[in-house]
């Protein structure tokens, strides 16, 4: 039993596994409605702790639990849900930093997340800060086991987390895993041998909406997962306006349609590299030459 | 399509705001920089498609809200990139401009790309205007009603309308002097905006009565509009 697929949505996306809801915001006998890729979707969690999910009158098949999140698969899943080899080290916390709606292809979202050039304004005092606004180079190519990695990316933070007060420079590493999937690694600033993952996992609801999922996991220094929580969602909060501004609401994946300059290499790879998939749900395709 | 239309009064655009405004289904965001010059881009950074009115006003520079770019009054061309401070943006980096003006207490923009427009057309002096109102009807439809008459004032209920151009209607006694103007903005294919000048002054006592009536009377011209709009398009009747 499938879910019938009208749109002809393009199988890396239909036969990959999407979150489609934080564990810890579902409630016994009550249903979450949201969507995955143009379709509607129910979760519940039943009261013997099983959740299943459906898209109208289709259970679907392929549902797991993951990183605190639950993830569906709506096609034939040719592969595993995402995994980050550093949230496996035994000794680390792992938290979730919740979920939240934005009226923006999900592709833009990720696109927001690998820029550097917009933390010093907006996330100033945070992230970022002037005058320390010049982007420097940074590498950026592909990663292995698939998706592309950015490295070298320096940026000077004034407040990079929420256990650090005190200004520096921060060695920044980004990987995209899937289309709809980002993360980056910094210095701990504690132990700064050891990287901070941050996960930004996209539920592509519709081609001009998501669900922005986020999920941490730290070495073990002096974790306050509530503050890590709000912190996470002070941080996105501010790039939410951005991203419900930008027009079109899809991500133009034309490398003329929208003006690049260096500062921009990642997100000049990143749209390659969908292009090169083959990605068209949230995307402007390129014309064809 | 080379024509000017209203899209605001001037006292709307003060200087370090971004107004938003629609014309034609254009988004744009219309500034005032510090020297006085109008302007009405395209509502939409070329960098990242970021809308402009999020964006603030610099002096003579608007400032874009997501990497802070900077775009040069009048021109439209980017002066500054905040990533790169040392290189100078190439002449191509520049916001997509339309010519503006500001003519008779009204900003007027026109659409027309690559040629230089001529000069909107001159509306009798306005010593008073009255609210713009939205109406849910595309501007043809607007005009007619207009057209038909212009239920005003008890001296002279239901004054002529002559047409002076297609978005640019006044209404008065043929034989005296113009007393309202209507300029006709269209927001989409299907919505208009009807600002009004008054060329006649009145008693500051009478002035508030005054406008009251042409509220009332704009309000029963919208009425009108939008019954014939739904008619024409087999909507029937609304509420
Ligand atoms: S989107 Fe305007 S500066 Fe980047
Ligand atoms: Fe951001």
């Amino acid at each position: 039993m499938s879910i019938p697929n009208p749109g002809r949505i393009e199988p890396v996306l239909w036969d990959d596994w999407h979150p489609v809801a934080e564990l810890a915001a579902l409630r016994h006998g009550r249903r979450l409605d949201t969507g995955l890729l143009g379709r509607p979707l129910t979760v519940t969690l039943r009261a013997d702790g099983a959740i299943d999910a459906c898209s109208g009158p289709h259970a679907l098949p392929h549902l797991d639990t993951r990183y605190g999140f639950v993830w569906a698969c709506l096609g034939a899943p040719v592969r595993d849900i995402v995994k980050f080899a550093a949230a496996d080290e035994p000794d680390r916390i792992p938290v979730t930093g919740g979920s939240m709606a934005v009226a923006a292809s999900g592709l833009r979202a990720v696109e927001n997340f690998l820029d550097l050039g917009h933390l010093g304004y907006v996330h100033q005092g945070y992230l970022g800060e002037e005058p320390h606004t010049d982007i420097k180079p940074y590498t950026v190519g592909p990663r292995e086991g698939g998706g592309i990695r950015a490295t070298g990316c320096r940026v000077y933070q004034p407040r990079p987390s929420p256990a650090d007060t005190s200004g520096y420079e921060v060695d920044y590493i980004y990987e995209v895993h899937r289309p709809y999937i980002v993360v980056l690694y910094k210095a701990n600033p504690v132990d700064r041998t050891r990287m901070d993952l941050i996960a930004l996992l996209l539920q592509p609801v519709s081609e001009e909406s998501c669900v922005a999922h986020s999920f941490m996991s730290y070495p073990p220094h002096d974790v306050n997962e509530k503050s890590v929580r709000g912190f996470q969602q002070l941080i996105f909060g501010q790039d939410r306006p951005i991203l419900e501004n930008q027009l079109p609401k899809r991500l133009p994946l034309d490398a003329k349609a929208e003006i690049s300059v260096r500062a921009d290499s990642s997100s000049a790879h990143y749209r390659r590299w969908l292009s090169q998939l083959g990605v068209r749900f949230g995307a402007i395709p390129q014309a064809p030459a | 399509m080379n024509r000017w239309f209203a899209v605001a009064r001037g006292t709307e655009v003060p200087r370090r705001h971004v107004g938003h405004y629609l014309l034609l289904g254009q988004e744009l965001a219309v500034w005032r920089s510090d020297s006085g010059a109008i302007n009405a881009w395209e509502n939409r950074c070329p960098h990242r498609g970021v809308r402009l009115t999020l964006g603030s006003c610099e002096g003579e520079e608007l400032r874009c809200r997501y990497h802070a770019w900077r775009f040069a009054s009048v021109s439209g061309q980017c002066t500054l990139i905040p990533a790169h401070p040392g290189q100078k943006p190439a002449s191509t980096v520049r916001v997509r401009v339309f010519a503006a003006v500001e003519h008779d207490g009204f900003i007027w923009v026109n659409l027309a790309q690559g040629e230089s427009p001529t000069a909107p057309t001159r509306v009798a002096h306005v010593l008073d205007s009255t609210r713009s109102i939205f109406v849910d009807a595309p501007l043809y439809a607007v005009r007619e009603t207009l057209l038909d008459g212009y239920p005003v004032d008890s001296t002279a209920s239901r004054l002529a309308v002559w047409s002076k151009d297609a978005y640019c209607l006044s209404a008065g006694n043929p034989d005296h002097a113009a007393l309202v103007t209507f300029l006709l903005q269209p927001v989409t294919d299907f919505q208009t905006v009807i600002h009004g000048a008054l060329h006649t002054t009145v008693e500051e006592t009478a002035r508030l009565a005054r406008l009251r009536r042409h509220n009332a009377a704009m309000g029963t011209v919208r009425d009108e509009a939008e019954r014939r709009a739904a008619a024409a398009t087999g909507g029937g009747a609304t509420a």
